[in-house]
Formats: structure tokens, sequence, C-alpha cells
């Protein structure tokens, strides 16, 4: 039987810009502070966030529309890429994709799980899904590719 | 206006009404024969207040959005057919602004529909991002 070698910790300097960009995005960003986030583990290479799915994005249905769950996936994904840096250095989606698996209720708090499981020559690698918090019912899945050091503030993540 | 033109017009303002459009400023109008479909932008489109650029995931939405408009129109349905996947390609950087796109459809077929979707701001010829789009079409398509 082969065991996973436990992940390095996040370097300290990372943990306190990500403490920060939490308590931004929570409590005075226009899109994430009506989210409700709230985190449930975050390690090197691995973050979970809870989160509502508001009235606002509904496709029509009563469900969240899909592109909801992408801005989700994007945003836990990216975080997730930070904090796997011994520096800070900005980052930029190079692509990202969503399968939809089920419809989601407005309403209904779900859970993204990110994990962020290689980076290549400055290309991070990232997957991530979503499920219900009360039955786990997988809802979305999600894989993105991220440039780390993109040169100059035009190139920034768009975070 | 054509009365094909009406008709879509028709789908257009019906799928527009529902409550993502509007978060998105949604609107679409024609140019050249083929629809061009409208984000309207908005301080919550931010992803990145530092640099103010438009969040990716919103971009996403964007083109999706507009994919299943442009399925809508083609068959002739107020329906807001549902995603199975979408990939997006971010080629340049964007910033707070509205943005444009068209989008072709690939292949419509009995079930599903492949569509590509294109995004830009300033210069057609400049997209910001690029979208493969896979709508659910068949019987099973409305909630």
């Amino acid at each position: 039987m082969t065991t996973t070698p436990p992940r390095p910790e996040i370097n300290p300097a990372i943990g306190a810009l990500l403490q920060s960009a939490r308590d931004f995005l929570t409590h005075e960003h226009t899109l994430f502070s009506t989210l409700g986030l709230k985190p449930l583990l975050i390690g090197r290479g691995q973050m979970r966030f809870s989160f509502d799915t508001p009235a606002s994005y509904d496709d029509g249905d009563g469900n969240v529309h899909g592109g909801f769950l992408t801005i989700v996936n994007d945003s836990i994904m990216g975080l997730t890429v930070f904090t796997t840096l011994e520096e800070f250095k900005p980052i930029a989606t190079v692509n990202l994709r969503t399968d939809y698996i089920e419809p989601l209720k407005c309403g209904t708090r779900a859970v993204c799980t990110c994990d962020c499981y290689a980076i290549v020559d400055e290309i991070a690698f990232v997957k991530a899904e979503i499920r219900t918090e009360n039955d786990s019912t997988l809802i979305a899945t999600g894989s993105a590719a991220f440039m780390v050091g993109t040169r100059g503030p035009s190139k920034v993540s768009r975070l | 206006m054509t009365q094909e033109e009406a008709k879509a017009r028709e789908i257009i303002d019906a799928l527009a009404a529902k409550p993502i459009a509007r978060w998105l400023n949604y609107s679409a109008d024609w140019k050249d024969g083929a629809l061009l479909h409208h984000l309207g932008f908005a301080e919550e489109h931010i992803g990145n207040p530092g640099i103010r650029a438009l969040h990716g995931g919103v971009i996403a939405t964007f083109l999706e959005f507009s994919a299943q408009v442009e399925i809508a129109v083609s068959l002739g349905k107020p329906i807001l057919f549902k995603a199975v996947s979408i990939s997006t390609d971010y080629m340049t950087s964007s910033k707070a602004a509205d943005m444009t796109a068209r989008v072709t459809i690939a292949r419509a077929a009995r079930r599903i529909a492949f569509l590509d979707a294109t995004g830009w701001q300033d210069d057609a010829g400049k997209p910001v991002a690029s979208a493969r789009v896979c709508l659910r079409t068949g019987a099973l398509a409305q909630s």
C-alpha cells in the first residue's frame, strides 16, 4: 500500500496575503461579498469553501445559471494556486472548463473543493468540484490552467 | 424589421428577462444579418479590483448565455437550453467595460449542439476570450 506524502505548509507570507484577500472578498468585494463565502479548508494546493447561491443568478427555472458555478470555480481555483507559491506572483487564467452534472436550486448552500495538482513551466493546473453542502450531490466539475508570474499589472489575475 | 427578425426579437426579449440576463445587463442586436450579443458593464462584474478587469467567470457566463440565446433564436424556441459544458480560453486581458460577442453554431444535432462564442471589447480582431459551449437541445433540455 502506498501513502501520499504530506503536503508542505503554506508559505507564511502567502498565508498572510490570503488572509487579507479572504477578508476583502468576504466583506468588501462587490461580487463575492454576496456569496457568504466560508473557508472549510485552506492548505497548500488545496482549498474548500462553502457558498450561497443567490437568486440574482437564477436561470429562470429556479436554478443557478451554469455560469455562476464557473465564476465560483474560477475564483477558488485561482486562490488555490496562490497557496502553492513561495512568494507572491500575479497569475492569470489561461483556460477554464466546467462540466455541468446536476442543476442547483437557488438558495441551496454548496461547497467548492479545489486541488492545484501540478505547476510546470509556470503553468499551474487545478481541478475543482462543486457539491451540495447537505448531501454532497455532485453539481459541477471544473479544470483550469493558470499562468504564474504574469508581467505587468494588466495581466494580473482576473480574480 | 423582417418577420424573421421580429420572431427572433421576441425570443431574445423573453430570455433577456431572466435574472441571470439582467445580472449580465445582456442585450442583443443585428449587424450584417448576424446577432451581436452585449454585456453591459457593472461594478459586480469586476474580478480583481486592483486592476479592474472583468472576472474570468463572468466572461464565461456571458459567452455561455450568448450561445444559449443564439441556439434558441436558431431553433425558434424561447427556451434557455441547458449547458453540458463550457471551455473558455482567455487570450488577452479585459478591462472594466462592455463586451460584445459573436456566436457561431458549429453543429446542431438532434439532442445536443456545439457553439463557438468569441468576446471582445474594443476591437473584434483582438478577442478577449473564446468559448466552446455544448448545449442540450433535445426533449430533456428543459428542466
